[in-house]
This record gives structure tokens, sequence and C-alpha cells, in this order.
């Protein structure tokens, strides 16, 4: 399987710079890239340096929206000219988004276009803040909280500007999404295996790392974190969940929240299937199917399910899975 | 004194009217039914005999629907309390996140 990794941030935050240090390093050199710039002149394309028929840019909108399509035919094409051998047999591919891009959906379109997502599996959502304006984006620019909600990793760069570690910036990523660790950039540059952290399948060990993937840990008991109308936290469940009780949760979550279901990510310890936990991931309405690990990777064997979402109260999502449940268990006895 | 079904429905039904910013009355009724009172609307929900098969009666203002689950309970009462509400279904992608 090729990785895919979208590299997002807002405007200026420095994700060409960060991409251009990366492709220098070895571990990147088998990389196609694909770069979205929103408006008439690309440059950042000019900016990156790498095999020239491995850098493909789409420059006809903003990726989100316009180019989703585009998205999906030019991986398409990316993948018949790997195969045919005009282009490097890369095994990664890092989509830069445009500033102004929603990440949701073109996670969306890795997983749901079948001849994409049975080639290519989801890394990970990088997202670059930028240390000197970041909480003032943050402030005012709503993509840029949904560029960070939605982030596996969040990387802060510009911080050699900043001088001190920019505490109120961190505060405010950490409450916003907890699980994705941020790390720092210095001038540009980051070694990849940090950029690695937070993924939850690594190739190379070939191991799944759910409680780095998840931390839950990272997340208060006590309260949610609320950033603006964006909102984070954790169900934690000791009894087994039936699997049509998970079918049901899941199904009225999409109908009910829809667009403000973030994402939600999850080991789930399925009644029917005591030793085997099942590893849940959604963006929006659009759900993997559950992934079955050989094991539980500890003796800690609660569901763990993460919510990031936009101004869906943990009360109703709780009241909702055990009313499920006790319906369940109820015509099931 | 309501029964372990109905609690669960109350709490859930309490916690919906919160999520769909909607402000309203749940309250159980002496007979073992939810009744909710809302955006002009009353609407009363009542187990389904054992027999048959669905869980729940929803009677929106006096009409009188089954309800095969809770889910389709809140879709119900959503779609009358809740004029901008449009449903979106789960879409499966093709492949597990990861292969193990």
């Amino acid at each position: 399987m090729i990785e895919a990794l979208v590299l997002t941030g807002f405007l200026g935050s420095g994700k060409t710079t960060l991409l251009a240090h990366l492709l220098r390093r070895p571990e990147f050199s088998r990389t196609a890239v694909i770069i979205n710039e929103f408006g008439e002149i690309g440059l950042d394309h000019d900016l990156i340096e790498a095999s020239e028929e491995s850098v493909i840019e789409l420059q006809t909108g903003c990726l989100c929206c316009k180019v989703r399509n585009d998205l999906a035919t030019t991986l398409h094409d990316l993948l018949r000219r790997r195969d045919q051998g005009s282009v490097t047999a890369f095994t990664r591919v890092v989509i830069e988004t445009s500033g102004l891009a929603d990440p949701a959906p073109i996670l969306q379109t890795l997983m749901t276009d079948a001849m994409i997502a049975g080639r290519i599996v989801l890394d990970g959502v990088v997202t670059i803040v930028d240390a000197v304006t970041g909480i003032d984006t943050l402030s005012y620019e709503e993509i840029s909280v949904k560029q960070a909600a939605l982030a596996d990793r969040l990387v802060l760069t510009k911080t050699d500007l900043v001088g001190l570690t920019p505490l109120p910036l961190i505060g405010r990523l950490r409450a916003l999404n907890p699980t994705a660790p941020v790390l720092s950039a210095q001038r540009g540059q980051i070694d990849p295996a940090h950029l690695f952290q937070g993924r939850l399948y690594d190739p190379l060990a070939k191991s799944v790392d759910v409680q780095s993937w998840l931390r839950v840990e990272a997340i208060p008991q006590r309260c949610a974190h609320q950033h603006q109308d964006v909102n984070t936290y954790a169900i934690v469940r000791r009894d087994p969940i039936r699997a049509v009780t998970l079918t049901l949760f899941l199904e009225a979550l999409c109908e009910h929240c829809g667009a403000d279901l973030l994402r939600l990510k999850g080991i789930v310890n399925i009644l029917e299937s005591p030793n085997r936990p099942a590893v849940i991931h959604g963006v929006q309405h659009v759900f993997h199917p559950p992934s079955w690990l050989a094991r539980w990777p500890s003796e800690d064997r609660y569901s763990r399910i993460v919510f990031i979402t936009r101004s869906v109260p943990r009360g109703w999502v709780n009241a909702l899975l055990e009313a499920l449940d006790a319906e369940v268990t109820a015509v099931s006895a | 004194m309501m029964s372990k079904a109905l609690e669960h429905l109350h709490a859930l039904m309490t916690q919906s009217l919160v999520a769909w910013r909607l402000t309203g009355t749940v309250h159980g009724t002496n007979d073992g039914a939810i009744l909710i009172s809302c955006q002009g609307h009353n609407i009363r929900i009542e187990q389904a005999p054992p027999h048959l098969p669905f869980q729940w009666f929803v009677i929106i203002d006096n009409r009188r629907r089954p309800a095969i689950s809770l889910v389709a309970v809140l879709r119900q009462v959503r779609s009358v309390l809740d004029p901008g509400y449009a449903t979106m279904r789960a879409r499966i992608a093709p492949l597990a996140l990861v292969t193990t």
C-alpha cells in the first residue's frame, strides 16, 4: 500500500517550506507530491525541488470543493503512470492543500474512492501552524480551527521568530485537539520520525499503535475541551458493546451530526469478539469498515472513542449510546 | 416509576433537545410514556407491546406511528421539531483503515 499524508495549514503557515525540506530527506525519496494552490498563478510548485513528473499541481480552485474530483482523477492518473513505469515507483503521496482548504472532503475522497482506497492508505493529517500569527488566525479564521481540529499531528513553524515557546498558542492547540502531538519545526525542518508520531499503523514495525493514535490520556476526564464551537472528548466504557449497538450508534451519529462530526476514532470492545477489538474511524458521515486487531494492545480492555465535533454535546452522545445499549440488550434477551 | 428503557429514553430526549438547540420539556407520564412539549407540538412516546415487530409508538399531534428502534424515534421526533433537519446517511469506505 502507498501511504498518503495530507499536509494542511492556513495561508502562509510554512507548508511548502516544510515540504521542500522533507523532500530532500532520503526517507522521502520515493514520494509523489500533489500541490493545490488557490489562485491563478501557482508559485509553490516552483519552490519544490523534486523530479518534475512526480509533482503535480492542481490550480483550478480550492482542493476541498471545486477540484475534489480533480484530486481523484489526478491520483488515478498518478497510479496508472506508476504502474506503467513512467514515474518513480513512489511509496508515499503528499497532498499539500491550499491554505483555505477544509481537509475533511479530501480525507473522504481518499477513503471512499474504490480504486484509490484499494491502493492508497491514509497515513494522517499534518497541520502546520505559524507560531507568530497562529493564535490570531485561530481566533479569526474558522477554517484554521477545523484544520487544527482534524490533525493527527500539529507542527509549529517560525518558532525561531517568537523566541520563547509560544505557550498560549500551544495551550489553544491542545485545548482544540488534545490527541494530536504538538511538534516544532526549526527553520522549516523537522525530523520525519517525529512527523510519524501518532499514526495508527507503522509499516516499518508492521504493528498497530492504538494508544499513540488515540492518546485518550491527553483528554481530561471531567471536562470536554471547547474552542469556539469545536469540542473534543472521549467516551470510555468498561462493558463490551454489542455489534448491533455500535452500528445503530454510528448510524444515529451520522444522521444527526453529519458535517458536525469532524472526526471520530476509537478502539471498541465488541461483545461478540472479546479477544479481537475493533478499530473505528470516521470523518463526518464517512466511515472505514472496522479493522479487527489480532489482540488487545494491553490488559486494558475498555472501549475508548475519541470525538472531535462542532457543537455536538458530550451528554447527547453518552445518552445515545446508553439508550441504544439498553434497547439492544432488552431485545436480545 | 419509570422502566429502565423509559429512563434511558427520557435522558436521551432531554439531551436531544439540547443538542438540537431547542427549548422544550420532557417528562414521564403516569401511564408509562414520555411526553415532549416543544415548538408548539406535543409528542408522546410509548413502548410497543412485546408481540409487535417494533419497539416504540411515536404519537405526534395525535398521529400514531410505529418506530422499529430508538434511531427511528429520534428521526421522527427531529423531523417534526427541526424543520431544517436533513438526514445524512452513513457511507462506508471500501476498505478498512488498516489491514491487520
